[in-house]
């Protein structure tokens, strides 16, 4: 899934070697700016990847953890060990946290390297019209996939919670990528403004405040907070339900 | 069972205590401020006397003055392809315009002096900037990748603007409404509250007039240094504010000085505008060159454009005909603080007024 996940970068910077150039101001933000700088490639793969290809990843992950094991049949036997069920919700839970940063650094890194290889590479220029060298711009897209990863971990405790409920992983893959979409179409409703900062999905293309000079860090903080509170009420949910759960399979 | 039903417990106790916390929170900010008691003119000089110069901070405004809300997709889709002076051009005007009169908009802003102020107006995966600096003004849009330039001319600090950044700070906009404050207003001391975290006394400007929309003005003084924080405007028969715009978060420390040098990136469009010209050929191009005329005082006061081409033109806009309703002799664009009747003969009447008194101003010439 890593793999298919770097394949975003890379389809998109070939798509525009091929056709060189786009007429500006069309299309997902910062794709005009391929050509003159190969950085932006993984900006733009970012922003395509983040409402649907990386939550449908971190929701395949994050929906198997325990009702993968359930179809397997393999559940009972890792409850047979001495180790306790909290224990192993935590284990998964960090297993899919690791996923949701190992997803998000793929993308960058990859559409860094072939942005790097099909593009020249130089100063980036930021949203705020200021530019700012090379050294520093991986530095700030190293932040930016570990806010996409902080805003992904809401999502697998999500999963989890559902994964703990079925015994079919299938099932609670597909709940997991569903209620993503749900939340980002309900965050695209004006009538729900109050609903909004609840979304998991709210801050998500925040990123773009980590791209402004100086760093507005408000949207990160925010979305930290939310995030933690998701995997709180989300991760109580999935402890009292998975300890009190007769295990059969 | 009894495990059972322990076990469900941090289920159960978690998002109670989460939205406990939601609930304490706010109440707790909002809990009476205790400051020393001032009389309104008291307040008034502090606004007055204020001697900061130099701070940062964020910027929230939020209007909700009853229009429609525009999406942000067709704003960002209208801004890629639109050439001036064209009619596409001009509807993006008018929806720029609008933009900011609905929902809600976060700036960053730097001040430095009277002569260095960065602004930043946020938007998503995107970014308008102003940047003054001395006699050098700069205008960035990201989404366009266009910058403009502006040199003013020496000793004149007035900021020219095209729209595009139509956000001003509390200070601004609260000296802008004290200036107007004369014997048709009652300056009162409300409750002291809290913004961006910092005790301010809170003055009510309420207008004696009945034929005006405006319910009341608050501004929020910061109770240190006197710099406004926060001003309100309350619309007469609306329950929430119809405007509000506070900083979020202040600092009233000078900002680094390397904000205020602006160099435009590589492969920006780099366009430069001569001022005097400027504001005639693009801001308001479609107003007729005879001045607004001004009927009334104070709160009531209309202002009215005498028919002229580009009015009878704007009302063909399907942009316009969308948030506009028809009247009888004209149509009416209206919101809980502002009335704009126009006339069918071309002429526009403006105020923060009911319709009949604009009508009464259109019958009565």
């Amino acid at each position: 899934m890593l793999g298919a996940l770097a394949a975003i970068p890379v389809l998109i910077a070939i798509a525009v070697r091929v056709t060189s150039g786009s007429s500006s101001g069309r299309g997902p933000a910062f794709l005009d700016q391929i050509t003159q700088n190969g950085l932006f490639v993984a900006l733009t793969a970012m922003v395509v990847s983040t409402p649907l290809f990386l939550p449908l990843t971190v929701g395949v992950v994050a929906g198997d953890t325990i009702s993968g094991e359930a179809s397997h049949g393999t559940l009972r036997y890792l409850l047979a060990a001495p180790a306790g069920r909290v224990r192993l919700l935590v284990v998964k839970f960090v297993g899919a946290a690791v996923f949701c940063l190992s997803a998000a650094g793929s993308v960058v890194l990859a559409g860094i390297l072939i942005g790097a290889i099909l593009f020249p590479v130089g100063p980036v220029t930021l949203l705020s019209g200021d530019t700012v060298g090379p050294v520093e711009s991986i530095g700030r897209l190293a932040l930016v996939a570990s806010y996409v990863a902080v805003s992904l971990l809401g999502l697998s405790a999500i999963g989890l919670f559902i994964s703990t409920l079925t015994d079919v992983p299938v099932g609670a893959m597909a709940a997991t990528v569903v209620l993503a979409v749900t939340a980002q179409v309900l965050g695209a409703l004006p009538q729900l403004d109050w609903l909004h900062p609840w979304l998991f999905t709210n801050y998500w293309l925040g990123f773009a405040d980590l791209l402004r000079q100086p760093i507005a860090w408000d949207s990160f903080g925010s979305n930290a907070v939310l995030q933690l509170g998701y995997i709180v009420v989300f991760g109580a949910l999935a402890y009292s339900r998975f300890t009190t759960k007769d295990v059969l399979s | 069972m009894t495990r059972r039903w322990i076990r469900w417990l941090p289920a159960i106790a978690v998002p109670a205590v989460i939205a406990a916390g939601v609930l304490i929170v706010p109440l707790s900010a909002n809990a009476a401020v205790d400051l020393p008691a001032k009389t309104p003119q008291q307040v008034l000089e502090m606004v007055a006397t204020t001697s900061v110069d130099a701070f940062s901070g964020t910027v929230v405004q939020t209007a909700d003055l009853g229009l429609p809300e525009l999406p942000q997709i067709g704003q960002t889709a209208g801004s890629g392809s639109n050439a001036p002076g064209t009619d596409s051009g001009q509807t993006a005007s008018i929806a720029a315009a609008l933009e900011f009169l609905t929902g809600t908009h976060t700036a960053r802003v730097f001040v430095d002096g009277p002569t260095k102020t960065r602004l930043q107006v946020m938007d998503s995966l995107a970014e308008r900037d102003l940047v003054h600096n001395g006699s050098n003004v700069w205008l960035y849009d990201s989404a366009k990748n266009a910058a403009t330039r502006v040199t003013l001319p020496q000793g004149d600090a007035t900021v020219p603007n095209d729209g595009s950044t139509t956000i001003q700070t509390p200070a601004e906009m609260a000296d802008r409404l004290l200036a107007s404050v004369g014997p048709s207003t009652t300056v009162t001391v409300g409750d002291n509250t809290r913004v961006a975290g910092r005790p301010v006394y809170d003055l009510v400007l309420t207008p004696k007039s009945a034929d005006t929309l405006v319910g009341s003005v608050s501004i929020g003084v910061d109770s240190e240094t006197g710099l406004p924080l926060q001003v309100l405007v309350r619309a007469r028969g609306q329950q929430s504010p119809a405007f509000r715009i506070a900083f979020s978060d202040v600092t009233l420390t000078a900002p680094s000085a390397g904000l205020f040098d602006f160099t435009p990136p590589a492969g920006a469009t780099v366009t430069q505008q001569a001022l005097p010209q400027s504001n005639s050929a693009t801001g308001h191009a479609t107003m007729p060159a005879a001045p607004p005329t001004v009927t009334g005082t104070g709160w009531d006061t209309v202002v009215s454009l005498p028919a002229g081409q580009g009015t009878s033109t704007m009302l063909d806009s399907p942009m316009l005909a969308q948030v506009t309703t028809s009247v009888s002799g004209g149509r009416l664009l209206s919101t809980s603080l502002l009335n704009v009747y126009l006339s069918q003969d071309g002429r526009v009447f403006a105020g923060a007024v009911p319709l009949s008194v604009l009508q009464s101003a259109a019958t009565g010439r």
